[in-house]
């Protein structure tokens, strides 16, 4: 297991990290570069790659626990239960024509925003241009103004309130199109 | 000549002399293998062991600088300028990463963990792997 944070705030990736010891490696990814390689648009999300290092589940997500489970009507066990079958077993859900029928594969306008929010991070860290952090997160929303990997990513930054009027905002936004984002919806509740 | 940034497609973040011309930017062409392993050879614009045909050198090349949009379009990688800031991020096109995920290899990457090493995906090949993507956000 790997864990890989798309977080720009390792301050507060490692006061998560270090709350209970774990054994797994931790990894910061400020810039999203897996969320980039892998297809990523939402934590928590995973990715299945066996010992030929083939990816033999695309990224999904996969809450830990049903601690959410009212909003994201994912039922956390199924997705356990299949990964244990899996690590056991080697037996797989998916073949891999349906891995690449579930992949979210990303559109020009997600990749220049993912350009536009690696350049808002890396003006931060430097700490000489404030106004040029805003431009750039606000041009990373207006290209792909669904992501979760980008809205909600970008709050903290930004200095919103993660769970404030502008996340309602955007989820609002996000239900109205139809929630898009995973395609594989494993343990979902609500849908077929 | 003034200091700027490139980010290149996996992360790396390089101090670069950029060089402007009306907006564009151009740098070195040891500056440019320096920031993304590119750099331009008789054969062209060579990456290990990959090179790509340079047909009109004139506008890729000035002076021995390399332009930085002429470049990315050559090696088919999506740019963001801001020449106001003095930085540049260069990162794949979606038909590039689409064909790349769809062949399903899993592609490596080296990332620091909350130590501060290095660590790459690849350092647990050989065995199953879940990639968990998380954060605090």
């Amino acid at each position: 297991m790997i864990a890989v944070a798309l977080d720009a705030d390792e301050a507060a990736v490692r006061e998560w990290a270090t709350k209970e010891p774990m054994s797994m490696p931790i990894l910061i990814d400020k810039y999203h570069i897996v969320a980039d390689l892998y297809g990523i648009v939402n934590v928590p999300a995973a990715v299945w790659v066996d010992e030929n290092n083939k990816i033999v589940r695309p990224a999904d997500s996969v809450p830990g626990s049903d601690m959410f489970r009212s909003f994201t009507n994912v039922d956390s066990e199924v997705h356990h239960n299949l990964l244990r079958k899996w690590v056991r077993t080697g037996e797989r859900d998916l073949d891999d024509r349906q891995v690449r029928e579930f992949q979210v594969l990303p559109n020009q306008n997600l990749q220049l925003a993912r350009l536009h929010r690696r350049i808002a991070i890396a003006l931060r860290d430097s700490g000489t241009d404030a106004s040029g952090v805003t431009v750039h997160l606000a041009r990373a929303e207006e290209l792909a103004p669904l992501d979760w990997t980008i809205r909600r990513g970008n709050m903290p930054l930004a200095g919103v309130d993660p769970f404030g009027d502008e996340f309602f905002k955007f989820v609002g936004q996000w239900s109205q199109a139809g929630r898009p984002g995973f395609k594989l919806g494993t343990g979902r509740t609500d849908i077929k | 000549m003034t200091v700027g940034q490139i980010i290149n497609v996996d992360g790396e973040v390089t101090m670069v002399e950029l060089s402007e011309q009306s907006g564009e930017f151009a740098i070195s062409n040891s500056a440019l293998e320096q920031a993304t392993g590119w750099s331009l050879k008789p054969e062209g614009l060579c990456r290990e062991q990959v090179c790509v045909p340079v047909r009109n050198a004139a506008a890729l090349s000035k002076d021995g600088q390399v332009d930085l949009g002429e470049f990315a379009r050559l090696v088919q990688q999506n740019i963001v300028i801001d020449s106001q800031r003095k930085i540049v991020a260069l990162g794949e096109q979606a038909q590039n990463r689409s064909a790349s995920m769809s062949t399903l290899e899993a592609p490596d990457f080296t990332l620091p963990d909350i130590h501060g090493r290095q660590v790459s995906f690849s350092d647990y090949n050989r065995r199953k792997r879940l990639l968990l993507a998380w954060s605090s956000w």
